[in-house]
Formats: C-alpha cells, structure tokens, sequence
C-alpha cells in the first residue's frame, strides 16, 4: 500500500474504502468482459459477422488493458483482488455479457454496446467521485473512460445509430491507457 | 398492493437470502434478481431496504431500469 497515497485521498474527503470496491467492481467488469468477448467474437462469423471481428477483437483486448492498468491502483491504495475468481466474477460492475441465445451479427453488437453503456456509466462515475481530489484514480479512469467511449460509438455505429466519428484504431491499441500498462 | 413504512422496508436489505427491494418515488420495487444488488447492495454505493429517491441524482443512468423490476408495494411517507 502506498500510505501517504491513500491518506491524501482520504483527506480529500473521498471513502477510499468504497472507491476501492469499486475499482475491484470495474476490474472485474473488465476481465470477465475479456473473457465473453472472447466468446462473442468466436461467434462474430459470416460476411456479417467478419465485417465486426475485428474491432471487437480490439475492443476484447482494450478491455484486458484496462484490467492491467487498474490492478496496481487497487493495490497502491490499500485494496486487494479477492483471492476466489468465481467471487470476483460475481462481483463485476456490469452484467456478464453473454452469448445471446440466436448469435447473429445484430443481437451480438447488441450485447457489445450494452457492455460498453455499462462501463461509461461506470468510468463517468468514477470520475466525478475522484475529480480534484484523487488525482491519479481520476487520470486512470478518465484515460479508461475515453476508450470506453470510443468503443460504445464504435459498435452502435454498426447498429445503424449514427456515424461514430472514428476510425478503426491503426497499430497500438489503448491510445489512452497504455501510459499506465508502461 | 402492500403499504410499506420505512422502518418495514428496512427488513429488505437483500441480506442472508432477505429479498432486496427498494424505493422510488412511492413505488417499492423488488430487485432481489439483479446481478447488480447482489446481497442487497449496488455498485458498492447503495443499499437495498431504504428509498433511494434522492440518491438516483447523483447516479450515472435514471429511473429507466427500475422499469423491468416488479413493484412489489408503496411506500408510506415518514409519518407512518
Ligand atoms: C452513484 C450511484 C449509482 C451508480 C454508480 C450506478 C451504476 C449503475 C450501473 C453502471 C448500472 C448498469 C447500467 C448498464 O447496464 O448500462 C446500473 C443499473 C441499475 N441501477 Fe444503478 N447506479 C447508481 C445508483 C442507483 C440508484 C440510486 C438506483 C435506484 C433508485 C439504481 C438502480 C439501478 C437498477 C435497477 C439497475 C438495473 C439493474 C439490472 O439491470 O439488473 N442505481 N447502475
């Protein structure tokens, strides 16, 4: 733990204690997403399915960053990943994104954006707790909020909501975040 | 349709195997099936057994997902 860390924040006025939960909640939000994309995207099949593979290819592998990149602010802050996986999966942020019962293209960006919805709202909240108080948790979330973002335009975009704005990312992936995963 | 008084719905927190139900704007709604009020508790923030009106202003969505939730009851305001 880093002492003085943590006690900055709580002089802040912040509940560390709850922020750390939550932290635990939005890490395993995104390993267990890592692991149904996984599934999602074996299932991202024909010329529908091909056409989308890719970016959730990306985002599967964005999400596991932002596992990575949260772990040592948990544990800089005095938290702790709990040492049973079935209790961390239960403990997740957001629903698990499951394989939709007919898997076609449609119903699986469906479940993609969901996915996606869930974690802005939850990096949004994250940031509004820790603005102006706990410095490095905010420029994490906020760097993890702005992929999530593009994520969610990403697929609904696909979903025939509008333009994105974006283009599919081109080398690197996590423009914002791979400044924590250094 | 049950009245609640608050002191009542306290009782259903979502704690060892209680249902969680909560209230809204008068309306008391039971969310035991969510996977995020898991053991009565969501997001690390809120508690189920209370009414949870005011807190909803500082949440990141608004009441749109109570709507799948059944209502269970109302609640009694605080004379009762
Ligand atoms: C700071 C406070 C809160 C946070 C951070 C929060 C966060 C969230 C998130 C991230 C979701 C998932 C949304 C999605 O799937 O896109 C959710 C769902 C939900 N929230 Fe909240 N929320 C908060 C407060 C509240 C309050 C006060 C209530 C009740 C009055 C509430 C009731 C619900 C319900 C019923 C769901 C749907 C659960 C389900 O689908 O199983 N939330 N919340």
């Amino acid at each position: 733990m880093a002492k003085v860390a943590r006690e900055m924040v709580e002089r802040a006025g912040i509940d560390v204690d709850k922020l750390v939960e939550l932290l635990i909640k939005n890490a395993a939000a995104e390993l267990t997403t890592y692991y149904y994309y996984t599934i999602l995207r074996a299932n991202l099949v024909g010329l529908e399915g091909e056409t989308i593979k890719e970016i959730a290819e990306v985002a599967r592998i964005e999400d596991r960053n932002h596992f990575e990149a949260l772990v040592p602010r948990i544990y800089e802050l005095g938290g702790k990943l709990p040492d049973d996986m079935k209790e961390f999966h239960d403990v997740s942020a957001c629903p698990p994104a499951k394989l939709p019962e007919n898997p076609d293209a449609k119903s699986i960006l469906k479940v993609l954006v969901e996915a996606e919805r869930c974690a802005v709202r939850g990096y949004t909240q994250i940031c509004n707790m820790t603005a102006g108080k706990d410095h490095r948790t905010y420029d994490l979330a906020l760097a993890i909020l702005n992929e999530e973002i593009e994520h969610e335009s990403w697929f609904s975009e696909f979903l025939g909501e509008g333009p994105s704005g974006h283009f599919m990312r081109r080398g690197e992936t996590s423009p914002f975040v791979s400044k924590f995963l250094k | 349709m049950h009245a609640f008084t608050l002191s009542e719905l306290e009782k259903y927190d979502g704690k060892n195997g209680r249902r969680a139900y909560i209230g809204y704007k008068g309306r008391v709604y039971d969310v035991t099936d969510s996977f995020l009020w898991k053991n009565g508790v969501h997001q690390a923030l809120h508690q189920a057994g209370k009414d949870l009106t005011r807190e909803i202003k500082n949440a990141p969505h608004g009441e749109e997902f109570l709507k799948k939730f059944p209502i269970v009851g109302y609640l009694l305001d605080d004379k009762h």
